[in-house]
């Protein structure tokens, strides 16, 4: 049984859905990435996960049960926006959880805010965007939780905290519990996250292994001695979720069967045909912005 | 181990096709010995900063491919019995793939066969000169 399960969740705003019909399920030992444009939902749906936002419809399972009282000691949260009292000293903070859930661990606290470089007796007021991001991050790491809902948990930190947040993820994994994080730093999700899903305006539009998504997902590109080719059909594979033609060169976007696709295109009359891989940036870009996706994958070859 | 071992999260190849060929490389070029243990797959998930399931999955593809083996509650090791890919082969393997990338090249911009061998040929007495 997967450790939280999001089962068609929706949330209306008035007339606008800001959660669309949004289903998923992070597996027990796994980093998922949560990938979106801003405005696409993500933070909704963290707020509905943990009953901050009461959804329209659809539900939140974790290990197969409902949110009840008793299921927040095992869920630490990170908000994307800072939730720390402005008068509060860290260390008054690091107290105040401590009274609050019985599983955390002051000391893990401590330990983690001297990895990230925050002195304990600071107020929050005085304190960066990145040093609230470490405080929040260290208060949830020392929860003993075994599911981690992180929005946006790198926001504001230099890249060394940033790598120590997701080695802190891993860390998380190993030891079987689960990671839920967005980002829109997609080269973290690349590295850490073993699936992604991808929101927008709302809804799900992508969603799978992060290795799975990268050796399916391929451009098939050639180009044509002259402007009066034909594709035979080859357009309307089923595979090819994308075309763009330019006056003799055609790139298609595969989803599975590049090779094959490549072969075909040769077949056609196409030389210089090419299969070219994607990374997860140009894949997120395909699922929003097709038209920004290939010009990205076009300058980047052009290049290199 | 892990020093050998390095992952590019931002390439369009997987991360475990990565860590098979990596580590299918150093065994090949005896970085790593037969009957070395690797690292756990929580510890190579830890050093790589990649998930723990990402790791476990290309250690059961070298499992599969009898690359390696799995001891349970001992851990993984490069193979060393009669099933284990010889260095030899595995070399070929690596020389192989890039054999085949360059030449389906050479053939998609419309070199004919004997134009191919020629600089086959050519490459060979470059690289091989006695």
């Amino acid at each position: 049984m997967s450790a939280i399960q999001i089962l068609n969740l929706r949330k209306m705003y008035g007339p606008l859905a800001a959660v669309d019909d949004f289903s998923l399920e992070v597996p027990a030992g796994s980093v998922y990435g949560l990938l979106g444009p801003n405005g696409a939902g993500k933070t909704t749906t963290f707020k509905c996960m943990l009953g901050l936002l009461r959804p329209t419809s659809g539900e939140v399972l974790y290990d197969g049960k409902p949110l009840v009282p008793q299921t927040f000691e095992r869920i630490a949260y990170v908000p994307e926006r800072s939730v720390l009292y402005e008068w509060m000293t860290v260390a008054e903070h690091i107290e105040m959880t401590r009274r609050a859930f019985s599983r955390f661990d002051p000391a893990r606290a401590r330990e983690l805010l001297v990895q990230f470089g925050v002195e304990e007796r600071r107020r929050a007021r005085a304190l960066s965007k990145g040093m609230r991001t470490a405080v929040m991050v260290a208060l949830a790491f020392a929860r003993n939780a075994e599911i981690l809902l992180l929005d946006e948990p790198t926001g504001g930190l230099d890249p060394v905290n940033q790598r120590h947040v997701l080695s802190l993820m891993i860390n998380e994994a190993a030891k079987g519990n689960s990671v839920l994080f967005s980002s829109h730093q997609i080269g973290q999700v690349e590295r850490a996250a073993e699936r992604i899903a991808v929101m927008d305006h709302g809804r799900l539009v992508l969603e799978g292994l992060v290795d799975d998504l990268k050796a399916d997902r391929k451009i098939v590109e050639g180009v044509f001695p002259d402007v009066s080719y034909t594709l035979d059909g080859i357009a309307n594979d089923p595979r090819v979720t994308h075309a763009d033609r330019t006056e003799r060169i055609v790139r298609l976007l595969v989803n599975g069967g590049a090779d094959e696709i490549a072969s075909r295109l040769a077949r056609a009359g196409a030389t210089g045909v090419r299969v070219l891989d994607l990374n997860l940036e140009d894949i997120f870009l395909y699922a929003v912005s097709p038209e920004t996706a290939t010009a990205d994958v076009v300058a980047k070859e052009s290049s290199s | 181990m892990a020093a050998v071992l390095t992952v590019d999260p931002r390439s369009g190849v997987p991360i475990y096709l990565q860590i098979i060929e990596q580590i299918k490389r150093s065994v090949a070029l005896g970085v790593l010995q037969v009957g070395e243990q690797l690292p756990t797959v929580k510890q190579l998930a830890i050093d790589l900063t990649v998930n723990p399931n990402t790791v476990a999955r290309a250690y059961r593809e070298l499992e599969r491919d009898a690359v390696i083996e799995t001891a349970p509650g001992r851990g993984s090791f490069v193979r060393g019995d009669g099933m284990a890919q010889s260095p030899r082969a595995a070399a070929a393997d690596i020389a192989r793939t890039a054999f085949d990338a360059a030449l389906r090249e050479a053939k998609s911009v419309g070199l004919t066969r004997d134009e191919a061998q020629e600089l086959i040929e050519a490459a060979l007495d470059r690289w091989f000169q006695e």
